[in-house]
C-alpha cells in the first residue's frame, strides 16, 4: 500500500480545503397568486395541497410523477 | 439520423452501453413513461424515437430490426415489440419526429444525480386540428343541405376568440348534426 513519505503542512491542507466552494443556483423569479416564489428553471415542480402535503411533481400544467 | 454521442460511452464500452439504451428503450415501451438519470434520457431519446420511425414503418423488414435490437438474444421483449408496432405507432402516426418528452425533475437522494422522466408522447399533434378534421368529414356527411342562418345563431361559448376560423366551420357543422337530431326527434 501507498504511504505518504512526509507529514502535510497545515497550510497545504488547509489551501486545498479552501478550493471547495459552494456556487448559487440560478432561480427563476415567478409570481403565482400574488406571491413571489423562486424555483429551478426547466425542472418540474412539487404540488402541494392546502395543508402543504406534497401529492406530485408537475411541470407547465403536466403531470410528470409521483413524489 | 441521430448525431452521434459525444464523450464517453454509458456503461462499460461500446457494447455496454447499446444493450443499456435497448433495454431502455424496450422498458419505456412497455410502461410509456420511465425514470431515469438526465444522461441516459438523452442518449436514449434518439435510439428510441429511431425504433419508432421503423415502428411507424410497420412492414417486415423494419419489424426485424427493431426485434434485432429490443429483443435479439431473448424472445421476451416480442410481446413489447407487438405492442409498439399495433398500439404504439398508430398513435404517434400523425407525429413527425419528437416522439419523447424528457422533464427533469431534481437530483436522486444517495448519489445526487439528476433525474428525469422520459415519456412517450401520445397526445394528439393538435387537439384543434383533430376537431377540424371530424368536423369536415360530418360536414361532407351532412351534404350542403340545412340553413347555413340557424347555425350562424347558435353562441360560440367557450371559444377563445384566436380560434375564430378554424373553429368556424367546427361549429357550423357540429350546429348542423345539433340541427338534424332535432329534426329526427321531432
Amino acid at each position: 500500500m501507498a504511504v505518504p513519505k512526509r507529514k502535510m503542512s497545515r497550510s497545504n491542507t488547509r489551501a486545498r480545503r479552501s478550493q471547495w466552494k459552494a456556487s448559487v443556483p440560478t432561480l427563476v423569479k415567478t409570481v403565482e397568486n400574488g406571491r413571489v416564489t423562486y424555483s429551478l428553471p426547466h425542472q418540474a415542480k412539487v404540488v402541494t395541497d392546502s395543508a402543504g402535503t406534497e401529492l406530485f411533481l408537475e411541470y407547465k400544467g403536466r403531470k410528470v410523477a409521483d413524489v | 439520423m441521430p448525431a452521434p454521442a459525444k464523450g464517453p460511452r454509458l456503461g462499460g464500452g461500446p457494447a455496454h452501453e447499446r444493450l443499456m439504451l435497448n433495454n431502455l428503450a424496450a422498458a419505456l415501451f412497455e410502461h410509456k413513461r420511465i425514470t431515469t438519470t438526465v444522461t441516459k434520457a438523452k442518449r436514449l431519446r434518439p435510439v428510441a424515437e429511431r425504433l419508432i420511425t421503423f415502428a411507424k414503418r410497420g412492414d417486415l423488414a423494419s419489424r426485424r430490426r427493431v426485434q434485432a435490437a429490443i429483443s435479439a438474444r431473448t424472445n421476451t421483449n416480442k410481446g413489447i415489440i407487438h405492442e409498439l408496432f399495433t398500439e404504439i405507432a398508430p398513435q404517434l402516426a400523425e407525429r413527425n419526429g419528437g416522439y419523447t418528452r424528457i422533464t427533469k425533475i431534481g437530483n436522486r437522494k444517495g448519489d445526487n444525480a439528476p433525474m428525469a422522466v422520459i415519456e412517450l408522447v401520445l397526445e394528439p399533434v393538435s387537439p384543434k386540428q383533430a376537431v377540424v378534421r371530424e368536423a369536415e368529414k360530418a360536414a361532407a356527411k351532412a351534404a350542403p343541405a340545412e340553413a347555413p342562418a340557424e347555425a350562424e345563431e347558435t353562441p360560440a361559448a367557450g371559444a377563445p376568440a384566436e380560434e375564430t376560423q378554424a373553429e368556424a366551420p367546427a361549429e357550423e357543422a357540429a350546429a348542423e348534426e345539433k340541427a338534424e337530431k332535432a329534426d329526427d326527434a321531432k
